[in-house]
């Protein structure tokens, strides 16, 4: 049997073993019943306001699919991570999974790619369920020609919490500690992102700047809406900037550089820092695993 | 084989140079207490857990260097198995059969005839979350079985089984080391053991005491054979005939039962019973008490050997 049909038997076994999870089920339904409800709210309550113009209602469907990118996206990719490899030590069923013909490298990618892999088709539905609700909320949508590749970039985003999530899962091999963790270092990290802007606003000293960039929430929230950007052009408006990188605009008047080279700089930044952490991420679950014994039954 | 294994948990040293070496077609009994080092060196000989010093080859091949090849035909079952209740016994054993690159008809067939074996006929389509302990300890005997290894590792096997289950199964084990395969079984049971094991290996605080045939380690902690008879009447002279035997160390009365103490191991009840004939002696039982497993087991832990 090749390497890789041992890799493909252990996605089939972690979607089953991750959907079994009522979390992730719960979450996922949480995630879609949300996204709806903000878009109902928006056409009940903003519809001809300064909120919601008529040129606005045809992109629309970029607040559905991007809203989640924030929270429940993330939450997600955390919690289906969060216990990818932990819950086998803590089970026990990490010996019987790794006492069979299996490379641990192999093991530990089929893992991945089953926890990611599932994340994507969460990210996938939400997706295609934002762009239904804001075709029907709202009429016909445009620039639907972008969807899959901003689905891309919302997968892509999502690498950094799940890598993260993931790291630790083998490193700490607790899945609750594991969640506990990773869902702190989100929220310390939105917040540091908030106080570095603040201060670099204060202060203009652009070291505050790059910091605001490095922090690992700026680049799992900003690349699929840099890279919308890039790709269209879209009305700008309240609710719009929301999704936006507000520095973006300040920056441009600071430096007196057009928006677009300033977009374009900060989606490739984006891609990298999305890549650097989650290979670090990974680097370590690997070396962890490599170089450590399969821990027995924890819980 | 495994040879001259080593394995430290910080500083503390679970495992100290163990040696063995397990042949095809043996059952091989593990024997020794709680902590002494016998899952440490099952977990140690899969690969799951990195040795300090020494190896282990499976089939000349080192677990930790090539899963692949050396787990293969390898089958295991460990101690109180936790199995994956999000599946049915099929679902897992379907899946274990995966792992193991059968194809779908062979999955189909051997799951239905492992499921029989194991007595879960009913079961198979039931969430494993709904087994009982017995009912989860058959399923990861049928698990260890799916790829019908050359190779069977058993970490105390039928802890939690009825005494039933624990019979059909130490006839299983016998069956398949009679078809050539390898059995190593770790357990508790001395009986168990006793009874179905061709071979055995003693460790004790992490340390091989013994290792040979399960005749050797009987014969290499006995210090003495006994007779024990149970006569009608103990008569003085019949004790005083039987001290003055060669090969007789001791006799010990209590009341009208005789404790023959012997120089030789040898079964010597023929020429006894005759002494107390010819001592006009009606003799009601006579038996000759070897030692047990339970006694080498004991002896070995004490520094017997």
């Amino acid at each position: 049997m090749s390497a890789l049909r041992r890799i493909t038997v252990i996605v089939g076994y972690e979607w089953r073993r991750a959907l079994a999870k009522k979390s992730v089920l719960t979450l996922i339904i949480l995630a879609i019943a949300v996204q709806s409800l903000i878009l109902a709210l928006y056409s009940r309550f903003a519809v001809d306001t300064m909120f919601l113009t008529e040129e606005v209602k045809p992109f629309m469907w970029i607040l559905g699919v991007l809203q989640g990118q924030g929270l429940f996206v993330q939450l997600i990719a955390i919690i289906i991570a969060g216990s990818t490899m932990s819950e086998e030590y803590e089970h026990g069923t990490a010996d019987i999974l790794l006492s069979k013909p299996i490379t641990k490298v192999e093991y530990l990618s089929g893992k991945f790619l089953g926890g990611f892999s599932l994340l994507a088709l969460v990210e996938a539905l939400t997706t295609v369920v934002g762009v239904i609700l804001a075709s029907w909320f709202f009429g016909p949508q445009n620039g639907l020609q972008y969807v899959p590749l901003i689905f891309l970039a919302i997968v892509y985003s999502t690498l950094i919490f799940f890598c993260l999530s993931f790291m630790f899962s083998e490193v700490l091999r607790r899945s609750t500690l594991t969640m506990l963790i990773a869902l702190v270092i989100l929220v310390a990290s939105s917040i540091t992102r908030q106080l570095l802007v603040q201060l670099y606003l204060t202060t203009e000293e652009y070291l505050y700047f790059y910091l605001s960039r490095g922090i690992p929430t700026w680049g799992a929230n900003y690349f699929p809406s840099l890279l919308m950007r890039e790709l269209m052009t879209i009305p700008s408006t309240v609710f719009l900037n929301l999704i936006n990188d507000p520095l973006i605009p300040i920056e441009a008047r600071i430096r007196g550089v057009s928006e677009a080279i300033l977009v374009r700089e900060a989606l490739q930044q984006a891609a990298i820092i999305v890549a650097v952490y989650a290979i670090i991420f990974i680097l370590v679950a690997v070396y962890r695993l490599l170089k450590s014994d399969v821990t027995k039954k924890t819980a | 084989m495994v040879s001259n294994l080593t394995k430290y948990y910080g500083n503390f040293k679970a495992l100290d140079s163990v040696s063995f070496a397990v042949g095809k077609g043996w059952i091989y009994g593990y024997l020794g207490p709680n902590g002494a080092g016998k899952t440490t060196t099952i977990r140690t000989m899969l690969g799951l857990l990195k040795p300090d010093q020494g190896e282990v080859q499976i089939a000349s091949v080192n677990p930790t260097k090539d899963p692949v090849q050396a787990l293969q035909s390898v089958g295991y079952a460990p101690e109180l198995p936790t199995l994956q209740t999000f599946f049915t016994g099929m679902q897992l054993l379907d899946f274990m059969g995966r792992m193991f690159g059968l194809n779908a008809r062979d999955r189909k067939e051997g799951i239905k005839q492992l499921l029989n074996l194991v007595g879960l006929k009913e079961w198979g389509d039931k969430k494993i979350g709904k087994y009982s302990k017995g009912m989860v300890q058959r399923l990861s005997v049928a698990l260890a079985l799916i790829n019908d290894p050359t190779v069977l590792i058993m970490d105390e096997p039928t802890i939690g089984m009825d005494p039933e289950a624990t019979a059909h199964f130490r006839n299983l084990f016998t069956t398949l080391s009679k078809q050539g395969k390898t059995v190593f079984i770790s357990s508790h049971l001395l009986d168990e053991v006793q009874r179905i094991c061709t071979h055995v290996g003693m460790i004790n605080k992490g340390r091989m005491v013994f290792d040979g045939p399960i005749t050797q380690v009987l014969e290499a902690f006995t210090q003495q054979w006994v007779i024990e008879a149970e006569l009608k009447e103990v008569t003085k002279t019949i004790v005083s005939a039987l001290k003055k035997l060669d090969y007789v160390q001791d006799v010990k009365t209590e009341g009208n039962k005789l404790r023959i103490e012997l120089k030789e191991k040898k079964d010597l009840r023929g020429e006894i019973s005759s002494e107390i004939f010819k001592r006009k002696g009606v003799l009601l039982s006579l038996n000759l008490h070897k030692i047990t497993l339970e006694d080498a087991y004991l002896r070995a832990l004490k520094g017997g050997q």
